[in-house]
């Protein structure tokens, strides 16, 4: 289906109407109005981050006439007054609290992977919202690697397809997986997507323009993209789409409250009942409590699993939920190498968003290869900063790192999105070191198995072969990784996961996860599209069920 | 006259006036910035303030390291140690540290003190005052031990080495100076741009000047390696 039924996406959710159009990019109104519940008053539900998947259920279920409380440790963002175009001054928007990385091949955080605040990563994610293909759902039974789901594509396509059109994604017509149309249509590509779209059509690679979560045009209140490039430093335009836009205003006007600045430090359990109460939270040091008919836990692949792991009671002494040793294993992130090519010509791609155009020819299990599933393709355009990575990433510094560095104008990158596969030992740890408020800081362990290391190669040729093809004289590639998912992963038994289909942790009936954590693997798309799909399906099974109560653990469909 | 005033000198300075971009300055355009951003880029700009978190010995041997690893070797100067030192002083890290490196103002505080080491070991003397060859001998070793592998003064001389580049070009490749040198077009809202595509420049860019260079790219990068060469060239046996 080409273009948008905006009547349809009204009745589910009113963000972009809700937004000024008077030139500020902030509901200030909504905000100053908004619904404050007591601490001591019980709500129906307390969403902890306010993310892609914590801020989709807060305003399903806040629409659905439930009071929802969703707290966040980091602030309620202002585009005009707190974001900035620029890279370094864009240091806030990430979660930089201290975390120890380790293991094999140790993952940096930051600027990387993690969020900080109302909107959460999505506020700087690059904007590629592809969906994961059908057979991203049984890699196990398809390829013997990987896990099955215990819910299948069907299930979850009824929520992508909500999704685009609230984001709302613009992009060609999508071959890969379930073929499928996006309601916007795809935007003008700068340099960078001009030498990926020739190279590519050289090289015989299929490639299109998007997915992407930018409108392309007005969406209610939003403004059209302006082409600025900053979109991994917060978008100030309110063009690409975040929470902190495309769901937070409807929660608010459905009466969710949003709390930020404070920082969630246990889930509480009645270990008679073996039922949630509410949590625990620091705010401007000092200790509160919210209760709650029921928790969802939504901080995102490190803070979910170290919650739940700080979460301990005489019922769950290693955990909460970690009755099978379960919580933060099977953490996942994608093998991200970033091929450049350097051009005669200026392909200055710090210029149009950085996310332009894909390929998923290499996406699924090629049996004609040694090993198993495989990557995507997409335009990546570092601003200096990350672009110095590159380059000292060569091991040049001095004269060499200034004279490449003068270069920046004439080189084009492509970033591939490897599928790494989960391994129980990819995990999160409560560290050694504490953070501020005394509690132990997370410790995540990463090693690459053999299937990761040959899948990275394989994604480096076939990025160089795009760029030769575009007429590259010279190529380099940066080894680095993108994304995080799993932690506590949904799984089919108790015995191999945390949650269920439904996201409801397998040990407590009223507590949920709906974030990144819960994928039990992760395709070579960008996960963010998925992680709001699954939450907007979770809140839809919450609704359908909410008038029997809590269902028992033993009688779910 | 728009935006904010400068004296002429200040036009166009790029570090070193080393850049390819003739009359380019990101700052032509602050008129058509949002205040915030431009807060945040002049501040750039300003003086520095005094040490807040190095000693003064350990400032000495980071503007030594800095310089070397960046190429400053005479003014005009991004003051890189004034930003790190800034920088750490409201510890403000990158979100993680390896699991065996102490976190980063520990780590630098080390690190400065294992080359004064290594810099008193070889001639007596501080890192600071060794001549630069010397100095770059001893960087050199410190990556070199980093591609193998290997501990250096018990760490591990790869995170040393991702340490030291990784907060000396954020501090430097955020300075508009360092935008002139290279030609980019530094903050875009609510300007956005208007010519976006190969070899498409708003009115305000200036092409590279090297286009018109009798030395292609690899005669450039290869002239650029060759100064470096000579520069580490004094080769320190491997006792790490």
């Amino acid at each position: 289906m080409r273009g948008a039924d905006y009547k349809a996406i009204r009745a589910r959710n009113d963000s972009a109407w809700l937004l000024p159009n008077d030139g500020n990019r902030s509901d200030h109104r909504l905000r100053a109005d908004m619904r404050r519940f007591d601490d001591d008053e019980e709500v129906d539900l307390v969403v902890v981050g306010a993310g892609a998947g914590g801020s989709v259920m807060t305003q399903r279920l806040a629409r659905a006439g439930w009071k929802v409380v969703c707290l966040d440790a980091g602030p309620f963002w202002d585009p005009d007054r707190d974001w900035v175009s620029d890279e370094r001054g864009s240091h806030t928007l990430y979660w930089t609290e201290p975390r120890q990385i380790g293991g094999a091949d140790p993952v940096p955080l930051g600027s990387n992977n993690s969020g900080r605040g109302v909107g959460g990563s999505m506020v700087h994610y690059a904007g590629y919202t592809p969906r994961f293909h059908p057979s991203d759902f049984h890699t196990h039974t398809l390829d013997g690697v990987g896990a099955d789901w215990p819910i299948t594509y069907p299930d979850l396509r009824p929520y992508y397809e909500q999704i685009e059109h609230e984001l709302p994604v613009a992009g060609q017509s999508w071959p890969w997986g379930d073929p499928h149309d996006y309601p916007h249509h795809a935007h003008p590509v700068g340099g960078n997507g001009d030498v990926f779209l020739r190279g590519a059509a050289a090289a015989g690679i299929e490639a299109r323009v998007g997915p992407v979560a930018i409108a392309n045009g007005r969406f209610g209140n939003r403004p059209h993209c302006i082409y600025r490039g900053f979109c991994l430093q917060g978008c100030k335009v309110n063009a690409k789409a975040s929470p902190l836009i495309t769901h937070i205003p409807d929660a608010l006007a459905h009466g969710a409250e949003i709390r930020a600045h404070c920082h969630v430090s246990k889930i509480l359990v009645d270990d008679e009942t073996g039922l949630a109460t509410g949590v625990t939270y620091l705010r401007e040091g000092l200790e509160h409590r919210q209760r709650a008919r029921m928790v969802a836990v939504a901080g995102y692949s490190i803070e979910t699993p170290r919650l739940l792991l700080l979460s301990s009671s005489r019922r769950f002494p290693d955990g909460l939920g970690n009755d099978f040793d379960q919580v933060g294993r099977y953490l996942m992130v994608q093998g991200a190498p970033q091929t450049a090519g350097r051009f005669e010509a200026e392909v200055r791609m710090y210029k149009a968003p950085p996310p332009e155009v894909s390929t998923e020819q290499f996406y699924e299990t090629d049996p004609t290869k040694p090993y198993k599933r495989g990557w995507s393709i997409q335009t990546v355009s570092p601003l200096p900063i990350t672009w110095a990575e590159h380059v000292t990433a060569q091991g040049h510094w001095g004269d060499v790192l200034r004279e490449y560095m003068r270069d920046y104008v004439h080189w084009a990158t492509l970033g591939a999105l490897c599928e790494f596969l989960p391994q129980a030992r990819n995990r999160v740890t409560l560290a050694d070191e504490t953070d501020r408020h005394g509690l132990p800081v997370a410790h995540f362990s990463y090693s690459e198995c053999d299937n990761d290391k040959q899948l990275m190669k394989a994604a480096q040729a076939s990025m160089e072969t795009i760029l030769r093809a575009a007429g590259a004289d010279e190529v380099m590639t940066i080894d680095r990784y993108a994304h995080l998912v799993g932690g506590a992963r949904m799984a089919a038994r108790p015995e191999d996961g945390v949650v269920d289909g439904d996201l409801r942790t397998f040990a407590v009936p009223n507590l949920y996860v709906t974030d990144g954590s819960v994928l039990p693997t992760q395709g070579s798309a960008n996960p963010a599209l998925t992680i709001m799909s699954l939450a907007a399906r979770a809140a839809d099974r919450l609704k359908a069920g909410a008038r029997s109560g809590v269902v028992d653990a033993g009688a779910r469909s | 006259m728009r935006g904010v005033y400068r004296a002429p000198d200040q036009h166009a300075v790029t570090p070193q006036n080393r850049g390819r971009f003739p009359g380019f300055d990101v700052l032509d355009e602050v008129h058509t910035w949002d205040e915030v951003t431009a807060g945040v880029v002049l501040a750039r700009l300003a003086p520095a303030v005094d040490l807040s978190f190095f000693s003064l010995a350990e400032s000495g041997c980071a503007t030594a390291l800095l310089d070397l690893l960046l190429a400053q070797d005479r003014e005009p100067r991004v003051p890189v140690m004034a930003m790190i030192d800034a920088r750490l002083a409201a510890g403000e890290t990158d979100g993680w540290h390896y699991d065996d490196m102490p976190e980063d103002g520990e780590a630098w505080r080390r690190t400065l003190a294992a080359l004064d080491e290594d810099a008193d070991t070889l001639a007596g003397r501080p890192f600071a005052r060794l001549d630069s060859d010397q100095q770059a001998a001893l960087v050199q070793r410190v990556q070199r031990l980093g591609s193998d592998g290997k501990q250096w003064h018990d760490l591990p001389a790869e995170h040393v080495w991702s340490l030291w580049t990784r907060y000396g070009c954020t501090a430097f490749y955020s300075h508009p100076w360092a935008w002139n040198e290279i030609g980019f077009s530094g903050p875009a809202y609510p300007r956005g741009y208007k010519n976006i595509g190969i070899d498409a420049r708003e009115p305000f860019e200036v092409p590279d000047a090297a286009v018109e260079d009798p030395v292609p790219f690899a005669g450039r990068i290869e002239r650029a390696r060759n100064a470096h060469a000579d520069l580490v060239g004094r080769e320190l046996g491997d006792d790490g």
